[in-house]
Protein backbone atom coordinates (compact mmCIF):
# COMPACT_ATOMS: atom_id res chain seq x y z
CA UNK A 1 0.00 0.00 0.00
CA UNK A 2 2.68 2.46 1.34
CA UNK A 3 4.77 1.33 -2.15
CA UNK A 4 1.49 1.81 -4.13
CA UNK A 5 1.10 5.58 -2.74
CA UNK A 6 5.28 6.19 -3.72
CA UNK A 7 4.52 4.70 -6.96
CA UNK A 8 1.49 6.92 -7.79
CA UNK A 9 3.56 10.07 -6.25
CA UNK A 10 6.78 8.99 -8.45
CA UNK A 11 4.54 8.64 -11.60
CA UNK A 12 3.23 12.66 -10.76
CA UNK A 13 6.50 14.13 -10.54
CA UNK A 14 7.71 11.94 -13.76
CA UNK A 15 4.70 13.99 -15.54
CA UNK A 16 5.38 17.01 -14.10
CA UNK A 17 9.56 17.09 -15.16
CA UNK A 18 8.32 15.65 -18.59
CA UNK A 19 5.57 18.61 -19.00
CA UNK A 20 8.14 20.93 -17.83
CA UNK A 21 10.03 20.58 -20.50
CA UNK A 22 8.14 20.49 -23.05
CA UNK A 23 7.04 23.72 -22.04
CA UNK A 24 10.46 25.13 -21.78
CA UNK A 25 11.43 23.32 -25.09
CA UNK A 26 8.39 24.33 -27.07
CA UNK A 27 8.65 28.16 -25.44
CA UNK A 28 12.76 28.43 -26.04
CA UNK A 29 12.10 27.32 -29.78
CA UNK A 30 9.13 29.70 -30.13
CA UNK A 31 10.65 32.79 -29.34
CA UNK A 32 14.17 31.73 -31.01
CA UNK A 33 15.64 34.20 -33.24
CA UNK A 34 15.17 32.94 -36.95
CA UNK A 35 18.47 31.61 -37.04
CA UNK A 36 18.59 29.24 -34.74
CA UNK A 37 14.71 28.53 -35.08
CA UNK A 38 14.12 24.58 -35.73
CA UNK A 39 10.49 24.48 -37.54
CA UNK A 40 8.05 22.12 -35.58
CA UNK A 41 7.85 19.32 -38.35
CA UNK A 42 11.00 18.53 -40.49
CA UNK A 43 11.06 17.39 -43.75
CA UNK A 44 13.85 14.86 -43.04
CA UNK A 45 12.42 11.84 -45.57
CA UNK A 46 13.57 14.17 -48.32
CA UNK A 47 16.76 14.92 -46.29
CA UNK A 48 20.03 13.85 -48.54
CA UNK A 49 21.00 11.24 -45.53
CA UNK A 50 17.58 9.94 -45.44
CA UNK A 51 17.34 9.66 -49.44
CA UNK A 52 21.13 8.08 -49.47
CA UNK A 53 20.29 5.37 -46.66
CA UNK A 54 17.28 4.37 -48.52
CA UNK A 55 18.85 4.26 -52.02
CA UNK A 56 21.88 1.92 -49.74
CA UNK A 57 24.44 4.52 -50.70
CA UNK A 58 27.23 4.01 -48.04
CA UNK A 59 27.44 7.75 -46.45
CA UNK A 60 30.67 9.42 -45.39
CA UNK A 61 30.79 11.86 -41.91
CA UNK A 62 33.36 14.12 -41.90
CA UNK A 63 36.16 12.83 -39.87
CA UNK A 64 36.08 9.66 -42.28
CA UNK A 65 36.15 12.55 -45.10
CA UNK A 66 39.15 14.06 -43.72
CA UNK A 67 40.93 10.61 -43.80
CA UNK A 68 40.01 10.20 -47.26
CA UNK A 69 41.69 13.00 -48.35
CA UNK A 70 44.74 12.73 -46.23
CA UNK A 71 45.76 9.59 -47.44
CA UNK A 72 44.03 10.08 -51.22
CA UNK A 73 42.63 6.11 -51.14
CA UNK A 74 39.69 7.46 -53.74
CA UNK A 75 38.59 9.07 -56.27
CA UNK A 76 36.74 12.38 -55.12
CA UNK A 77 33.87 14.27 -57.11
CA UNK A 78 32.95 17.67 -57.06
CA UNK A 79 29.54 17.56 -58.33
CA UNK A 80 29.01 21.49 -58.54
CA UNK A 81 29.06 23.69 -61.31
CA UNK A 82 32.49 24.27 -62.51
CA UNK A 83 32.98 27.85 -61.75
CA UNK A 84 31.70 27.03 -57.87
CA UNK A 85 34.71 24.18 -58.27
CA UNK A 86 37.52 26.37 -59.28
CA UNK A 87 36.67 29.06 -56.61
CA UNK A 88 37.49 26.47 -54.19
CA UNK A 89 37.05 22.65 -53.69
CA UNK A 90 38.01 20.00 -51.33
CA UNK A 91 41.96 18.56 -51.90
CA UNK A 92 42.31 16.15 -54.91
CA UNK A 93 38.53 16.81 -55.88
CA UNK A 94 38.22 16.44 -59.46
CA UNK A 95 35.24 18.40 -61.49
CA UNK A 96 32.16 16.28 -62.40
CA UNK A 97 29.34 18.64 -63.27
CA UNK A 98 26.32 17.08 -63.59
CA UNK A 99 25.24 18.29 -67.02
CA UNK A 100 29.05 17.05 -68.21
CA UNK A 101 29.15 13.76 -66.83
CA UNK A 102 29.98 11.49 -69.78
CA UNK A 103 32.51 13.73 -71.44
CA UNK A 104 34.72 13.95 -67.57
CA UNK A 105 34.18 10.62 -67.61
CA UNK A 106 35.95 9.47 -70.87
CA UNK A 107 38.72 12.71 -69.08
CA UNK A 108 39.35 10.60 -65.88
CA UNK A 109 38.62 6.91 -68.08
CA UNK A 110 42.84 6.54 -66.89
CA UNK A 111 42.22 6.18 -63.00
CA UNK A 112 39.13 4.81 -62.98
CA UNK A 113 37.42 1.05 -63.31
CA UNK A 114 34.39 -0.13 -62.36
CA UNK A 115 35.02 -1.26 -58.70
CA UNK A 116 37.72 2.33 -58.19
CA UNK A 117 36.38 3.81 -54.73
CA UNK A 118 34.48 6.77 -55.49
CA UNK A 119 33.34 9.59 -53.22
CA UNK A 120 31.23 12.19 -54.35
CA UNK A 121 29.86 15.86 -52.57
CA UNK A 122 28.39 19.32 -53.38
CA UNK A 123 27.57 21.89 -51.73
CA UNK A 124 26.66 20.53 -48.33
CA UNK A 125 23.41 19.21 -46.69
CA UNK A 126 20.61 20.87 -48.87
CA UNK A 127 21.80 19.75 -52.00
CA UNK A 128 20.98 16.78 -53.68
CA UNK A 129 23.56 17.17 -57.19
CA UNK A 130 25.78 14.77 -54.75
CA UNK A 131 23.33 11.90 -54.87
CA UNK A 132 21.96 12.60 -58.38
CA UNK A 133 25.95 12.07 -59.52
CA UNK A 134 26.48 8.90 -57.33
CA UNK A 135 22.95 7.24 -58.82
CA UNK A 136 24.39 7.67 -62.09
CA UNK A 137 27.60 6.34 -62.02
CA UNK A 138 25.86 3.45 -60.02
CA UNK A 139 24.33 3.00 -63.17
CA UNK A 140 26.94 3.22 -65.10
CA UNK A 141 28.63 0.05 -63.22
CA UNK A 142 30.56 1.76 -60.57
CA UNK A 143 30.67 -0.44 -57.57
CA UNK A 144 32.30 1.06 -54.89
CA UNK A 145 30.65 4.69 -54.34
CA UNK A 146 30.00 6.78 -51.39
CA UNK A 147 28.41 10.32 -50.54
CA UNK A 148 29.64 13.00 -48.38
CA UNK A 149 26.41 14.69 -47.56
CA UNK A 150 28.18 17.40 -45.26
CA UNK A 151 30.24 18.79 -48.54
CA UNK A 152 31.98 21.84 -48.94
CA UNK A 153 29.92 23.99 -46.45
CA UNK A 154 30.69 21.75 -43.92
CA UNK A 155 34.51 20.77 -44.97
CA UNK A 156 34.77 24.59 -45.06
CA UNK A 157 33.25 25.38 -41.69
CA UNK A 158 35.29 22.88 -39.65
CA UNK A 159 38.84 24.68 -40.85
CA UNK A 160 39.83 21.97 -44.06
CA UNK A 161 42.06 23.11 -46.46
CA UNK A 162 40.79 24.54 -49.62
CA UNK A 163 42.42 24.53 -53.57
CA UNK A 164 41.37 27.23 -55.65
CA UNK A 165 41.56 26.71 -59.59
CA UNK A 166 41.21 23.63 -61.74
CA UNK A 167 44.59 21.82 -59.68
CA UNK A 168 42.66 18.21 -58.22
CA UNK B 1 30.55 2.04 6.22
CA UNK B 2 27.52 4.51 7.21
CA UNK B 3 29.88 7.54 6.42
CA UNK B 4 30.46 6.16 2.91
CA UNK B 5 27.24 5.29 1.90
CA UNK B 6 25.89 8.71 1.83
CA UNK B 7 29.01 10.32 0.81
CA UNK B 8 28.93 7.49 -2.25
CA UNK B 9 25.05 9.10 -3.28
CA UNK B 10 26.44 12.19 -3.13
CA UNK B 11 29.06 11.65 -5.62
CA UNK B 12 26.51 9.96 -7.65
CA UNK B 13 24.24 12.35 -7.68
CA UNK B 14 26.94 15.25 -8.98
CA UNK B 15 27.91 12.84 -11.61
CA UNK B 16 24.57 11.93 -12.90
CA UNK B 17 23.73 15.30 -12.97
CA UNK B 18 26.58 16.74 -14.06
CA UNK B 19 26.78 14.88 -17.16
CA UNK B 20 23.16 15.27 -17.77
CA UNK B 21 23.48 18.79 -17.32
CA UNK B 22 26.62 19.27 -19.45
CA UNK B 23 25.16 16.88 -22.21
CA UNK B 24 21.99 19.25 -22.80
CA UNK B 25 23.76 22.35 -23.25
CA UNK B 26 25.25 21.97 -26.87
CA UNK B 27 21.79 20.45 -27.88
CA UNK B 28 19.74 23.50 -26.49
CA UNK B 29 22.16 25.73 -28.32
CA UNK B 30 21.86 24.15 -31.77
CA UNK B 31 19.08 22.03 -31.91
CA UNK B 32 19.12 22.09 -36.03
CA UNK B 33 22.44 20.10 -35.22
CA UNK B 34 20.83 17.55 -32.83
CA UNK B 35 18.01 17.13 -34.79
CA UNK B 36 20.47 15.73 -37.50
CA UNK B 37 22.15 13.91 -34.82
CA UNK B 38 19.11 11.85 -33.90
CA UNK B 39 17.91 11.72 -37.64
CA UNK B 40 21.45 9.54 -38.16
CA UNK B 41 20.02 7.00 -35.50
CA UNK B 42 17.60 6.62 -38.44
CA UNK B 43 14.97 4.63 -35.98
CA UNK B 44 12.49 7.48 -35.45
CA UNK B 45 9.82 8.63 -38.07
CA UNK B 46 11.09 11.79 -39.98
CA UNK B 47 8.12 13.88 -38.41
CA UNK B 48 9.58 13.15 -34.61
CA UNK B 49 12.49 14.00 -35.09
CA UNK B 50 12.58 18.10 -35.14
CA UNK B 51 9.98 17.21 -31.60
CA UNK B 52 12.60 14.99 -29.86
CA UNK B 53 15.49 17.84 -30.67
CA UNK B 54 13.67 20.54 -29.25
CA UNK B 55 12.54 18.95 -26.05
CA UNK B 56 14.99 16.10 -25.33
CA UNK B 57 17.49 17.97 -23.82
CA UNK B 58 15.64 19.83 -21.48
CA UNK B 59 14.27 16.60 -20.44
CA UNK B 60 18.00 16.22 -19.93
CA UNK B 61 17.89 19.16 -18.14
CA UNK B 62 15.28 19.35 -15.85
CA UNK B 63 15.90 16.03 -14.51
CA UNK B 64 19.48 16.54 -13.73
CA UNK B 65 18.79 19.46 -11.80
CA UNK B 66 15.87 16.68 -10.09
CA UNK B 67 18.57 14.45 -9.20
CA UNK B 68 20.08 16.94 -7.07
CA UNK B 69 16.96 18.34 -5.33
CA UNK B 70 16.81 18.10 -1.47
CA UNK B 71 13.12 15.87 -1.24
CA UNK B 72 13.42 12.16 -2.31
CA UNK B 73 10.25 12.34 -4.29
CA UNK B 74 12.22 15.03 -6.66
CA UNK B 75 15.54 12.34 -6.74
CA UNK B 76 13.65 9.01 -7.47
CA UNK B 77 11.69 11.12 -10.90
CA UNK B 78 14.97 12.52 -12.42
CA UNK B 79 16.56 9.26 -11.75
CA UNK B 80 14.08 6.91 -13.02
CA UNK B 81 13.67 9.04 -16.53
CA UNK B 82 17.57 9.51 -16.24
CA UNK B 83 17.54 5.51 -16.38
CA UNK B 84 14.83 5.52 -18.96
CA UNK B 85 16.46 7.42 -21.67
CA UNK B 86 20.05 6.09 -20.48
CA UNK B 87 18.65 2.59 -21.55
CA UNK B 88 17.01 4.17 -24.72
CA UNK B 89 19.80 5.58 -25.75
CA UNK B 90 22.35 2.53 -25.23
CA UNK B 91 19.83 0.83 -27.60
CA UNK B 92 20.03 3.13 -30.09
CA UNK B 93 24.33 3.66 -29.95
CA UNK B 94 24.25 -0.70 -30.21
CA UNK B 95 21.65 -0.14 -33.26
CA UNK B 96 24.16 2.00 -34.99
CA UNK B 97 27.20 0.37 -34.08
CA UNK B 98 25.47 -2.84 -35.69
CA UNK B 99 24.37 -1.92 -38.93
CA UNK B 100 28.14 -0.12 -39.20
CA UNK B 101 26.76 3.62 -39.30
CA UNK B 102 30.07 5.02 -37.93
CA UNK B 103 29.07 8.22 -36.80
CA UNK B 104 29.05 10.58 -33.56
CA UNK B 105 26.58 9.58 -30.92
CA UNK B 106 25.46 13.29 -30.33
CA UNK B 107 25.45 12.96 -26.62
CA UNK B 108 27.94 15.42 -25.57
CA UNK B 109 28.76 17.47 -28.99
CA UNK B 110 26.54 17.99 -31.97
CA UNK B 111 30.10 18.86 -33.48
CA UNK B 112 30.57 17.31 -37.02
CA UNK B 113 33.80 16.32 -35.77
CA UNK B 114 32.49 15.00 -32.92
CA UNK B 115 34.21 11.10 -32.45
CA UNK B 116 32.54 8.67 -33.62
CA UNK B 117 30.98 6.09 -31.19
CA UNK B 118 32.36 2.97 -29.98
CA UNK B 119 31.73 0.15 -27.64
CA UNK B 120 33.21 2.79 -24.88
CA UNK B 121 29.75 4.66 -25.11
CA UNK B 122 28.26 0.99 -24.30
CA UNK B 123 30.50 0.75 -21.12
CA UNK B 124 30.10 4.38 -20.57
CA UNK B 125 26.06 4.36 -20.48
CA UNK B 126 25.64 0.98 -18.69
CA UNK B 127 28.32 2.09 -16.05
CA UNK B 128 25.28 5.27 -15.58
CA UNK B 129 22.19 3.01 -15.96
CA UNK B 130 23.98 1.34 -12.46
CA UNK B 131 24.69 4.45 -11.17
CA UNK B 132 21.21 6.08 -11.92
CA UNK B 133 19.48 3.07 -10.70
CA UNK B 134 21.42 3.09 -7.57
CA UNK B 135 19.98 6.66 -6.86
CA UNK B 136 16.44 5.82 -7.67
CA UNK B 137 16.52 2.94 -5.44
CA UNK B 138 17.52 4.98 -2.61
CA UNK B 139 15.08 7.80 -3.38
CA UNK B 140 12.04 5.31 -4.21
CA UNK B 141 12.88 4.05 -0.73
CA UNK B 142 13.33 7.67 1.55
CA UNK B 143 10.06 8.70 -0.20
CA UNK B 144 8.27 5.28 0.30
CA UNK B 145 9.76 5.85 3.97
CA UNK B 146 8.75 9.16 4.37
CA UNK B 147 4.97 8.54 3.01
CA UNK B 148 4.77 5.35 5.65
CA UNK B 149 5.76 7.90 8.28
CA UNK B 150 3.11 10.12 7.13
CA UNK B 151 0.43 7.65 6.82
CA UNK B 152 1.59 6.42 10.38
CA UNK B 153 1.52 9.50 12.33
Amino acid sequence: MIHNRAAFRLTGSCAVLLALAAILGTGVNFFRPAVTHLSWVGDWDEHIETRAFKAGVPVVFLIEARDRVNTQSSILFDARPIEQYLAGHLPGARPMPLDAVDERLSTYASLLSMDTPIWVYCSGEDCGDSLDLVLQLRTYGFTDLALYPGGFSEWKEYGGEIHMGDTP
Amino acid sequence: MNRVRPLFFWLARLAVAGLFLGACIAKIQDPAAFALSVQRYRIVPGEWINWIAIVLPWIECSTGLAVLAGTARWRAAGAALITGMLVVFTIAISLNLMRGIEVSCGCFSTRADASVSDVWNLVRNVSLIWLSLALFLEAFRADAARVSSTATS
